[in-house]
């Protein structure tokens, strides 16, 4: 039995999108585990593993976090696949080898092709992790993006998620480390997901870094090279330190070309807007919205479900 | 006498950017030499100075970027004013304090009389905080600063003839820092005054972020603490841990910063498209065409 579970702190966005995708994915025999969020994440996940270390029949508990979608009706029978040599511990949609830190996405990438679906401007679909450079699956790595985990029985009984990590960020990581030390290997797959959020990837960046900096602590020694004298740290901290400012320098350099390219778009629009030609033919535009708005609301004559709902908790 | 001078890697940018400026700002007994660069700017600004130190009547050297370009044509009396204290050796018009590293303008900027001009998408000029007075921040301020921006640089007679930049450091990055810091160890003050300049560049403020990560270490390495360069608040392993983290949030920022960017440009650019493929813009067009041959 193939068993599904989210921690759930927003019932609208699991209802929107988490949900439909469960359905989607289900076999018959299914079970859905679906908890009140209690903080840390790590807390609910371990009381999701706890009821589906009972089942004897287990054979995956897929972790999947609200806001994201299965897009896939072949996905058990893919996590079935990739969860067949025994060795394997946890399979998910993207992951990297090369991690460092919890900025995992900074490694060599593998991701299925999911996708990001947001709001802002318009709204809209892009590539997840289209920052980046995306190998494809199947392939294993060190680590796996935690909006979608497949774990397989034995990590299910055996592993818990560190409930110590409070600020929320960095949890699939440390969990990905603990199935690798245990023996376990992480392998990405083809599951097609779609993540139903904002452009903005981190809302609270200090927290972040906190974050960053708890993980680097507790995994000194596998994520870097482990014992080092006060050189090789002062090494390593001037290093760090020029490559954080290269790094803020870079995101400075880069908003000003953004921002050169939005504005050239805004002149050209704005431009166009502005002719005499358009604003005399500005009565024929209102007259084909209100014909457009009309139709449409005949079309839906009021029996939309999704009419006036926010698509965001 | 007030000599300019400019190491020169594209005549083309220096006649378009520099000279008109020059121009501008020269006395008639100035001395104005662009001379093709014979390697780093280290290099290249070492052997302008051993050309001028031998000038007697040398009242300053002004070693300008050739896509620099001084706007003031009261330049000469600007800096003659600056240079009247003879403590101070080197006047720019960008400058910072609280500086620990090449990223000078992480520290606190105290003044920044530039625009950046740029090409790029169409074109256009982003001033820095103190180009008009008018609106200028309440920290903007002339007088003594830790680093000056090097992309104009006035060197009093007393620094062309005694100090030297220091080839051992790279090909540009930090050569303005190290600099500074040079005169300030010598006893010497860094100021900036009121001149302003343009910077024609493009916006693109790191096309090498190798040779410059190497830069900054090697700045830190050498001041190793001295004057504030290189240091840092707790062990040599917290300043690690917090850098690698900052630095990876640093370059989160900048993926967001493209996505929504990006989200932004497919919006106007689908608003675009709307424009120009609605019935209204198609029926218009013999208008706009009479419009635009008139």
């Amino acid at each position: 039995m193939i068993a599904f579970g989210s921690s759930i702190s927003g019932g609208e966005a699991y209802r929107r999108y988490a949900q439909p995708g469960v359905r989607l994915a289900s076999e018959p025999d299914s079970v859905n585990f679906a908890y009140a969020a209690v903080e840390p994440v790590g807390r609910t996940y371990n009381l999701i593993l706890d009821a589906a270390a009972q089942r004897d029949d287990l054979e995956a508990l897929v972790l999947v976090h609200p806001h994201t979608e299965i897009l896939d009706p072949g996905f058990c029978t893919k996590v079935r696949a990739a969860l067949a040599a025994e060795e394997v511990g946890m399979v998910g949609w993207a992951g990297a080898t090369g991690v460092r830190g919890i900025a995992w996405w900074e490694g060599e990438v593998t991701c299925a092709p999911a996708i990001h679906r947001y709001e802002e401007h318009g709204g809209g679909d892009i590539p997840s992790l289209s920052w980046t450079r995306r190998g494809t699956p199947p392939a294993e790595v060190e680590c796996l993006d935690g909006q979608l985990l497949v774990l397989s029985p034995w990590a299910v009984r055996t592993l818990r998620f560190d409930e110590g990590l409070l600020l929320g960020h960095g949890f699939d990581l440390d969990f990905s480390l603990q199935v690798r030390a245990a023996g376990r290997r992480l392998m990405v797959a083809d599951l097609r997901v779609a993540h139903h959020r904002s452009l903005e990837l981190i809302a609270d960046l200090d927290v972040w870094v906190q974050a960053h900096m708890q993980i680097a602590e507790k995994w000194s020694g596998t994520l870097d090279d482990g014992d080092m004298d006060e050189t090789a740290w002062k090494q390593r901290a001037r290093r760090a330190e020029a490559r954080r400012e290269a790094a803020r320098t870079y995101a400075v350099s880069n908003a000003l070309i953004l921002d050169a390219r939005v504005l050239e778009l805004e002149r050209a629009l704005a431009e166009k807007t502005h002719s005499p030609s358009w604003r005399v033919t500005a009565p024929l535009r209102t007259l084909n919205r209100i014909r457009r708005e009309t139709a449409d609301r005949r079309r839906s004559n009021g029996t939309d479900p999704a009419a006036g709902r926010r698509r965001w908790d | 006498m007030i000599a300019f001078a400019t190491a020169t890697t594209k005549p083309d940018v220096y006649r378009r950017c520099a000279e008109p400026g020059i121009a501008r700002a020269a006395e008639p007994d100035s001395v104005v030499r662009a001379m093709p660069s014979i390697g780093s700017i280290f290099a290249s600004y070492n052997a302008l100075l051993d050309e001028f130190s031998g000038r007697e009547d040398l009242e300053a050297l002004v070693l300008i970027h050739q896509d620099a370009e001084i706007i003031d044509p009261d330049f000469c009396q600007i800096i003659r004013r600056a240079l009247a204290d003879p403590e101070v050796g080197l006047v720019g018009c960008v400058g910072a304090v609280g500086v620990r590293s090449i990223a000078w303008w992480e520290a606190s900027v105290t003044l920044a009389s530039f625009v950046n001009r740029y090409q790029e998408h169409g074109g256009g000029d982003l001033a820095s905080f103190s180009w008009e007075w008018e609106e200028a921040p309440a920290y903007a301020r002339t007088g003594e600063v830790e680093t000056l921006d090097g992309f104009v640089l006035v060197v009093s007679p007393w620094v062309v003839r005694n100090l030297r930049f220091d080839e051992s450091l790279g090909q540009f990055h930090g050569y303005d820092l190290d600099f500074c810091l040079q005169v300030r160890a010598a006893g010497r003050r860094v100021i900036t005054a009121d001149f302003r300049a343009v910077h024609h560049r493009q916006l693109e403020m790191l096309p090498d972020p190798e040779e410059w990560t190497e830069a900054h270490v090697k700045v830190a390495e050498k001041w190793d603490g001295e004057m504030g360069i290189g240091t840092g608040h707790g062990s040599w392993r917290e300043r690690a841990l917090r850098a690698e983290a900052d630095a990876d949030a640093a370059l989160v920022l900048g993926y967001m910063n493209r996505l929504e960017t990006d989200a932004r440009v497919r919006e106007l650019q689908a608003a675009l498209d709307e424009t120009t493929s609605s019935i209204s813009w198609r029926l218009t067009a013999p208008l706009r065409r009479l419009t635009h041959t008139s």
